[in-house]
């Protein structure tokens, strides 16, 4: 088709393209995975020479009771919000799927809006609603009969409470299960219908595969912004000596503890240990995930442009 | 036929207005709050109008914080990282989706593969950087990392670009366009709802950022509104002198615009995100 | 926590130069050049302060009120030349330390009196010897206490500024309700006091309604060790005493009042909804039957609520001896700050004896136009309160507050300081979060202080 030197000169030109990419994945992003392996391998403050501490920092991490909390108070927040999150989602989507028409787009709007909500105001919010003694949640739990616990205050309910923040913002994942729900072909359902499957039937059967891509990202995804939870936890209980006081350790998020460290204690090279075990959690969790998930996930139709894939 | 379908769809209607209630009214409440006096901000949290009603808590909460200025920041700092990371993209994602070069696979490979990649674990080697440039202490990191690109976006873009006709590409090239030109003149402009997909985006999430805020800037002034915010809160909630009205004005002050941005580009909010959840 | 001892010795051999050369060959390390190629600029940049046009930047001071304003208009006037910044809001560690390593720290910091000994070791403050020689800052004007607080090895390391005091305020109206007349309250029987803070409590439903006695534990565990005859760490600072049967038992017991008043856990969700400085405040409100509390709630008090029914008294030992803690902000410069002259002039001005007395005398002034009570301003500073105490403060015809100055008064003699330590922010830490656990129920008294005490004593063998 092509003449060789023309495509050397595509070749040139499509490397000019590619530039910004390539030097923001050497500076950005391989560059520092490397420096930040081989800062975990030393003490460094900022200020004086980064003296060399081979695994020390390492060996600290498996002694440091915080380490053990942060990823004990992760790992509870994930395993609770996630499905939770996702299962929630997943109803509104189909609630929405069965209205259609302008109210589902109203509807829509209305879940998105939590999500267009910065973090740092979702704390704030929270911080009051959720208050034990006067909060609008334990009030509206009163009005049942129901004396709702301390969530800000008491250790055991603080992450519960946070879980339940999180599940104000249902916005993207909502949206995205809803756009799936709406490709899927009608005729599977009165096919169905015509075989004699009940509404579950129908749910399991040709709802779920046939979702299960998008159900497979929502998952990911939220599983990966779970793990790395800062911004809500940091604003409420994080910041000043007195707010720190009222969760305890309780809402000692890994990435909070990353940061602590890293920029409030200014041990640059623990934090970068720490940053290279969160790594390592995610790479272990997402591999596992997308393993199970080949398993599961239905690829029957694939998506628009899934087919340029091939060139990957 | 009886009617059936539509009763059921009353029913979702009414399950779903019971959720939007749920969902919108810590909003009622927030806004409420925020405009009813100090004494009163726990008080009646069922009843949606504030009484009495007390205003002067916005003009309370500019005095006690630079509060213009912060929204000035942000709008900046929103504005530059959305602008940055939208040309970057778009330029990266047009050499993805047109060129046929060797290594392409790989490459692209690795645009998906750092989309993966925690941002939490690079974050000490990132400061250390803008340090060693003199840029903490400046907004400039806030923004400028986006001069090379994110992933999310290349992949974004160059799935719209690849739905780019390809004869309207070479029929440029035969009337001697540079692929420059191809670029600027074809691809960007036909782009364009996937260009404002990405403003907008990346506009939102520096909306959000707390993080970058708390490394990298110091000096109140220069202030984003979360991070200033979290220093309201830091105040006047945690702090020992408990100025709610502040607090919660501050709050509303920090989510109004971003939910006006979202009303004018709602179709491009949700188009984006639908589309995300195709890939699979 | 080797961490700071090389701190201290990096920031006393290098002052500011280019902060990029290290971590630039790290990251070079990682495979960049970027870094170290930039980095020279950098140096260029730092070193001497902004020439002609002198600006002063300071952090974490407010200007709530004319005590504030007041001052600093003294200053200006004094020093119009100095292009003054006041980044209102509170201290914040983090991004303190970050400016300090990041080489762009403000002029002058305001900070507690307590967390001067740590960032003192750690190299991010540095010594004002020859600014109070330069500017012939009167030191021996302040309370010796407060200047106990604000030296370290010999070093001044601050100047300070407010001078709180702790008294027991009581709302009579919770008092008479529970068979106590309020200015009889034993303070010193711990059987009695536990007694009252029951019978004041008011709980219904789950709610709390009044929360009968507040010890303020986590932040008073030092008063309440004193109170039995204990101190968290020995005179020379370098000790932690955390394990003293005597602070476990002090820790017991004020836990055991939170305990009997419907537990911790919902009485920090209700005082999280006190409006302390507003007219609402939960004494006018009934919401606390009496509270350990810093003077400053009740010259405020004084302000929003000038016709409050309360009583307060000193807080007392067990043996009867009115004790109390010495509390209070102090400023310093940081190391590396551009303008370290403009902020020892701005530290003579604002702990001055005459500004601090301007100041009073402005506060005075509106509070007598305003009809309301003027309680008095305790400062660091002993010459101006002696000038505001027997000058500026008049008896103001309402009984409650003329009786609490001299309570006030009272306690602020016998004034204990918690001893200055290197290691005084890492122990502080240690001490409130043992106490956090133990009142959230997750630890017992003695095994909490005892892992206080290991976390204690590993700081302060770090900071050497």
């Amino acid at each position: 088709m092509r003449t060789r030197p023309r495509l050397r000169t595509e070749t040139r030109w499509a490397y000019v393209f590619l530039l910004p990419w390539l030097l923001g994945l050497v500076i950005f992003q391989v560059g520092p995975m490397v420096a930040s392996f081989v800062l975990s391998l030393t003490d460094y403050d900022l200020i004086s020479s980064p003296r060399f501490a081979g695994l020390g920092n390492y060996a600290e991490m498996l002694k440091d009771p915080k380490v053990a909390a942060a990823i004990g108070n992760t790992a509870f927040y994930t395993v609770l919000h996630v499905p939770l999150a996702i299962a929630i989602a997943l109803l509104l989507a189909l609630m929405l799927n069965r209205i259609t028409g302008r109210a589902a787009g109203f509807f829509r709007t209305v879940f998105y809006l939590p999500s267009m909500t910065p973090y740092v105001a979702v704390g704030v919010l929270f911080l009051f609603l959720l208050n034990g003694q006067a909060g609008l949640v334990n009030q509206f739990l009163g009005l049942f009969g129901i004396d709702g616990p301390q969530w800000t205050t008491d250790p055991a309910w603080v992450k519960p409470g946070i879980v339940l923040m999180s599940l104000w913002n249902l916005g993207t994942t909502t949206i995205i299960l809803f756009a799936a729900l709406r490709n899927v072909p009608r005729e599977l359902y009165e096919a169905a219908m015509i075989d004699g499957a009940g509404p579950w039937q129908r749910f399991r059967s040709v709802t779920v595969p046939m979702i299960s891509s998008a159900l497979f990202f929502v998952v990911i995804v939220n599983t990966i912004t779970s793990l790395q939870m800062f911004d809500q936890v940091y604003t409420m209980y994080f910041g000043s000596q007195s707010a720190q006081q009222s969760s305890g350790d309780a809402a000692l998020f890994y990435v909070v503890y990353l940061f602590q460290q890293g920029f409030q204690f200014l041990h640059m090279g623990y934090a970068s240990a720490l940053a290279w075990l969160l790594f390592a959690i995610i790479a272990v969790i997402t591999v596992i995930q997308v393993k199970a998930g080949n398993r599961f996930v239905y690829y029957e139709s694939e998506p628009p442009g899934a087919a340029e894939r091939g060139t990957r | 036929m009886t009617s059936a379908p539509e009763t059921r769809r009353a029913f979702f209607l009414v399950m779903l207005a019971a959720a939007s209630a749920v969902f919108l009214y810590p909003f009622v409440w927030l806004v409420v709050a925020s405009l009813k006096p100090r004494s009163r901000t726990f008080a009646d949290p069922f009843v949606p109008w504030p009484h009495p009603f007390s205003p002067q808590n916005y003009a309370a909460v500019w005095d006690a914080a630079p509060m213009l200025a912060w929204l000035v920041n942000t709008l900046i700092v929103g504005f530059m990282a959305a602008l940055t990371v939208t040309v970057s993209s778009a330029f990266v994602a047009f050499g993805f989706a047109y060129f046929r070069f060797p290594g392409r696979g790989v490459l692209f490979g690795s645009v998906l593969g750092t989309m993966m990649l925690p941002s939490a674990v690079t974050l000490v080697p990132t400061y250390l950087i803008w340090n060693s440039v003199g840029l903490t202490g400046t907004q400039v990191p806030l923004w400028a990392g986006n001069l090379f690109g994110s992933a999310f976006y290349i992949f974004l873009l160059r799935q719209f670009f690849l739905s780019i006709p390809r004869y309207v590409f070479e029929a440029a090239r035969v009337d001697g366009a540079s692929y420059l030109d191809l670029f600027w003149r074809i691809a960007l402009p036909l782009a364009r709802p996937a260009l404002i997909i990405a403003f907008v985006f990346e506009l939102k999430a520096s909306w959000f950022d707390l993080m970058k805020p708390l490394i990298y800037l110091q000096d109140p002034r220069l202030f984003t509104l979360p991070r200033g915010l979290k220093a309201i809160v830091d105040q006047f909630y945690q702090g020992g002198d408990p100025k709610w009205e502040i607090v919660l004005a501050a709050g509303v002050i920090t989510t109004l615009p971003l939910i006006v941005i979202f009303f004018i580009g709602q179709r491009y909010f949700v188009e984006g995100i639908a589309t995300t959840g195709q890939r699979g | 926590m080797s961490h700071l001892a090389s701190l201290r010795l990096a920031f006393r051999r290098h002052g500011r130069r280019c902060r990029g050369s290290r971590a630039g060959a790290v990251v070079l390390a990682g495979g960049l050049s970027l870094a170290l190629a930039a980095c020279g600029g950098v140096g260029a940049k730092g070193g001497t302060p902004a020439g002609g046009s002198a600006g002063l930047t300071t952090m974490g001071f407010g200007l709530p009120d004319e005590i504030a304003t007041t001052r600093v208009a003294a200053f200006q006037k004094a020093h119009p030349d100095v292009k003054l910044t006041i980044n209102q809001g509170q201290f914040d560690e983090q991004a303190f330390l970050s400016s300090v390593a990041s080489g762009n720290p403000p002029d002058v910091v305001y900070l507690s009196r307590e967390m001067l000994g740590t960032y003192a070791a750690r190299g991010a403050i540095q010594p004002l010897d020859d600014c109070v020689a330069k500017q012939g800052i009167a030191t021996g004007d302040f309370y010796p206490a407060a200047q106990q607080q604000v030296r370290l090895a010999g070093k001044w390391y601050g100047m300070p500024e407010f001078y709180n005091s702790i008294v027991l305020l009581v709302n009579d109206k919770a008092a008479k309700e529970a068979g106590a007349d309020p200015a009889k309250i034993d303070a010193s029987d711990w059987d009695g006091l536990s007694a009252l803070a029951k019978k004041m409590n008011k709980v219904s439903g789950g709610k709390i309604e009044r929360f009968g006695f507040y010890p303020k534990l986590p932040e008073f565990l030092p008063l309440w060790a004193k109170a039995n005859g204990a101190d968290l760490m020995t005179a020379d600072g370098r000790t932690s005493q955390l394990t003293d049967p005597k602070v476990i038992e002090a820790l017991t017991y004020a836990n055991g009042l939170l305990k009997e008043q419907g537990g911790w856990t919902r009485l920090k969700a209700f005082t999280d909804t006190f409006d302390y400085f507003g007219e609402k405040n939960p004494v006018t409100q009934d919401q606390i039957g009496m509270m350990l509390t810093e003077q400053f709630l009740i010259t405020s008090m004084a302000n929003t609520s000038p016709d409050a029914r309360i009583t307060v008294l000193p807080f007392e030992d067990r043996q009867g001896h009115p004790i109390s803690n010495v509390g209070g902000n102090a400023w310093a410069i940081p190391k590396g700050a551009r303008n370290p002259d403009a902020a020892c002039q701005w530290i003579k001005t604002m702990t001055s004896a005459d500004t601090w007395i301007a100041a009073a005398k402005a506060r005075a002034a509106k509070r007598a136009q305003e009809g309301k009570v003027y309680t008095g301003t305790y400062t660091g500073n002993a010459k101006a309160d002696k000038v505001i105490f027997s000058q500026i403060v008049r008896p103001s015809g309402h009984e409650p507050y003329d009786n609490a100055i001299k309570t006030i008064l009272a306690a602020q003699a016998e004034g204990l300081v918690v001893p200055p330590s290197p290691a005084a922010a890492e122990f502080r830490t240690a001490w409130l979060d043992a106490a956090t656990r133990v009142m959230q129920g997750r630890a017992e008294p003695q095994a909490a202080l005892l892992q206080a005490h290991g976390e204690a004593q590993r700081a302060l063998r770090g900071a050497g």
